[in-house]
């Protein structure tokens, strides 16, 4: 019922390829220790790689981390489990894994678990904020599964607890069975020789009177037979002889006296007054001289064989009674023990019951407060640690459901972000957007207002996560429709502003760069509400310029002395060929790498100008590529801490992007 | 980490290729190999058959290029077939229930041998 663990090993690995052999080792000793088939351990290995490898490739994708590595080896079963803290994964189809899908899929994911699966007995994958575990159970299957355990596993603790007492007990009662019994039997063959003894004595001292009155032979056969039928029961013979050892008088026949009497051959004639056993292993049989005295002159003596026979029957019967008490005594006992067992045993028995349905499921019903001291503190204790358990399940629960709903806004901002951009006529255009955290609160967008003037926007709410992004959506979808009715930045903003300012949440604010692109004048008019400057590549100075106009973001408390539109300056510029400009949320410039220094404005406009400067020539989509790559490069392995998001364009002379009428977004 | 040697060969004449690999087949090897059965597949070379006999090991990495392409290359009336894995692998491929999805060989030889049994039986016959 309850098995303990033989051996437990615990070890930790960085997650990197070049440690599994480590891990492999000590799993394969594991493997070993525990009595794993060659064939079974090689398969344990296996599964194990998987395992590890999915760690390392998918858990710790972003980051570096650790595997921890524990193995708890039973007598009948080894637990092998892998805990990262890195994503958690969602085995796909859990359960329900077959080869014949996995072929038709064509895909190679999912393989991996079910190797795993195929090769454990048991696999669960167990997930909550931030620790995974990957727990798999290999059961040892011993070719000689040992008769011992099996029969130790048949009795149950009851039958064990009943059985041991019972068997104690028994002992116990049979030992002082034997000992009274033996103490009875003597005292009462000690008593048999005191009587026979002084009945001895009794027929010496009217033998002696006889003997000096000189009574007749009838006389003396007369006092023997008499005695001795009085005492048939245990006398058996009585021979009365004289000093010359002629018989004088004989119970079995009258015919004996006169004759020289002859002791039995075992009786020594010398030993008076003391009885003889006649048989040296029967005991039974006993025979005792007396001397027959007047003063100090011996006349003869008393012959007595008597038996202990008729005794022995009565001590048999003695016997008998006390073992039938004995027996009926005992079978009480064996029914007291088990009763009483069950009142140590019970308690278990309730207590692992409740385990079992609280392993499959059952957090609800407690354990009944009863029994003795020492159960009542279990069941509380454990009680207590079920209300905990459920108390920590139903958070991770709540927490999965957060994780759940910030998934799903993560896909509708996803949806939000535009899928393609219109292409502009007259200007290269790329983009980028990358989220810190699963929703972000960064938003761009390139609109077509009519056929010649082209609005683009990069802004940043305040804060991430849910709410941001609820913003961010709500702001997109206003400057899609106030961008439609106005010409300027100025007048587009404002307008949005106006919607806005009544909808931010309070503590909620947003900086954006509006720009209106038109075609035909090849004319920049922007806004800026407090946003980022906007870095514009002059290609006649081959410099670039951070022109940053006033402006308040959104979302401001407004105080007396100034109003959002009071602020609100707006900038125009002329592009000509090989300008560009480009609009950035402070992702870029605050990304930090390990040290904890910045990216930095100056790094973004140095890589800007060197990238700008080779000319027309060079594609935008490069420029876009190394731009990323320096700030990944910068950052490294260190999460973003903010999205990261800009808008590059760059004029070109007419003709040259004609072809495509638009633009899918690339990540 | 352990290295892999593979070493292409293929037959003009009947169109089999035989690919002898040697070493380890596991995350970090196997594409690899997966290049050179892509590379086959692409010029529709589908009947290829893998000699095992110096690979002491095949993570699930490897397993999948196998179980991935199998359908594809069935369907073209071709075959993925294995020979000579060393016990320690059969057992695995065993016990995964792989041959239920790959046919496999105690020799080269054989495998070749399957190949024209089934041109010579039926050529348009679907090889299951």
């Amino acid at each position: 019922m309850f098995h303990r663990p033989v051996k437990e090993i615990t070890a930790e690995f960085l997650a990197e390829d070049k440690y599994l052999d480590s891990i492999q080792r000590t799993v394969r000793d594991s493997c070993i220790s525990a009595g794993f088939s060659r064939k079974n351990t090689n398969a344990v290995l296996l599964a194990m790689e998987e395992g590890a490898t999915n760690i390392i490739r998918h858990a710790y994708l972003y980051e570096k981390g650790t595997i921890r590595l524990r193995i708890v080896i039973f007598k009948k079963q080894v637990v092998f489990s892998l805990i990262d803290t890195g994503r958690s994964f969602q085995p796909d189809g859990s359960g329900t894994l077959d080869l014949k899908r996995l072929v038709n899929s064509g895909r190679k994911g999912g393989l991996g678990f079910y190797m795993i699966s195929k090769i454990m007995d048991s696999v669960e994958y167990i997930s909550s904020a931030g620790y995974n575990e990957l727990r798999m159970i290999k059961r040892i299957h011993k070719s000689s599964a040992g008769s011992v355990p099996f029969l130790r596993r048949m009795f149950s603790l009851r039958v064990k607890f009943s059985v041991w007492t019972i068997f104690i007990v028994s002992i116990i009662i049979a030992g002082s069975y034997y000992y009274i019994d033996r103490q009875t039997t003597q005292q009462l063959r000690s008593n048999l020789d005191e009587t026979v003894s002084s009945l001895a004595n009794t027929i010496a001292a009217q033998a002696s009177l006889y003997i000096i009155n000189r009574r007749s032979d009838a006389e003396f056969d007369e006092l023997i037979v008499s005695y001795l039928q009085s005492n048939s029961n245990y006398l058996r013979l009585i021979v009365l002889t004289d000093s010359n050892n002629i018989i004088m008088a004989h119970s079995d026949d009258i015919h004996n006296i006169r004759k020289q009497y002859s002791l039995p051959l075992s009786i020594n004639s010398d030993i008076l007054e003391f009885p003889q056993v006649m048989d040296e292993e029967d005991k039974i049989l006993k025979f005792l001289i007396i001397p027959i005295k007047t003063g100090e002159t011996e006349l003869g003596r008393v012959n007595i064989l008597y038996s202990a026979a008729q005794l022995q029957v009565r001590l048999d019967e003695a016997r008998q009674n006390t073992a039938l008490l004995t027996l009926v005594l005992l079978i009480f006992g064996i029914l007291g023990v088990y009763l009483l067992s069950s009142y140590f045993v019970d308690p278990i028995v309730k207590i692992t019951r409740r385990v079992r349905k609280f392993t499959s499921g059952d957090l609800k019903s407690e354990l009944p407060l009863e029994g003795a001291e020492e159960f009542f503190e279990i069941s509380k204790a454990f009680n207590e640690l079920m209300t905990r358990v459920s108390q920590d399940r139903e958070n991770i629960i709540a927490r999965e459901k957060m994780a759940k709903e910030i998934e799903v806004a993560s896909h509708i901002q996803k949806t939000l972000l535009p899928r393609e951009l219109p292409a502009l006529p007259g200007l290269e255009l790329e983009t980028f957007y990358r989220a810190a955290e699963v929703v972000g609160g960064d938003l761009y967008d390139v609109l077509r207002i009519d056929p010649e003037r082209f609005c683009l926007v990069v802004a940043d709410v305040s804060g991430k996560g849910v709410p941001a992004s609820l913003v961010m959506s709500m702001l997109r979808t206003v400057i899609q429709i106030y961008s439609t009715d106005k010409t300027s930045a100025k007048e587009t903003l404002l307008k949005v502003n106006e919607y806005l300012q009544h909808n931010i949440p309070p503590g909620m604010f947003i900086t954006i760069m509006l720009a209106i692109y038109h075609e035909i004048d090849k004319e920049l008019n922007f806004v800026s509400a407090g946003h980022n400057p906007m870095l514009f590549y002059r290609n006649s100075t081959k410099k670039i310029e951070k022109l940053n106009p006033n402006g308040m973001p959104m979302g401001m408390p407004i105080t007396i002395d100034t109003t959002f539109e009071d602020r609100l300056e707006e900038v125009t510029l002329k592009l000509e060929e090989g300008d560009a400009f480009f609009m950035f949320t402070d992702g870029i410039t605050e990304a930090s790498n390990r040290d904890g220094g910045q990216f930095g404005l100056e790094r973004l406009v140095n890589t800007l100008e060197k990238q700008l400067s080779n000319g027309t020539s060079a594609d935008t989509s490069i420029l876009r590529k190394n731009l990323i790559a320096e700030i990944d490069d910068f950052s490294g392995f260190i999460k973003p801490a903010d999205d990261i998001t800009f808008v590059l364009a760059r004029s070109i002379t007419y003709g040259n992007n004609q072809t495509t009428e638009t633009k899918t977004i690339k990540e | 980490m352990e290295n892999i040697s593979i070493s292409l060969s293929e037959n003009e004449r009947d169109r089999v290729s035989e690919i002898r690999i040697d070493g380890v087949i596991d995350t970090t090897t196997s594409s690899d190999l997966e290049e050179v059965i892509e590379s086959l597949l692409k010029r529709r070379r589908y009947m290829i058959i893998l000699d095992l006999a110096g690979v002491d090991y095949i993570s699930s990495a490897g397993w999948g290029i196998f179980i991935s392409r199998i359908k594809d290359v069935r369907n073209n009336r071709g075959d993925i077939k294995l020979a000579n894995m060393i016990p320690n692998v059969y057992e695995i491929y065993e016990l995964l229930e792989f041959d239920k999805v790959l046919k496999s060989y105690l020799s080269v030889d054989k495998a070749h041998n399957d190949f024209e049994d089934v041109k010579e039986a039926e050529p348009g016959k679907k090889k299951v």
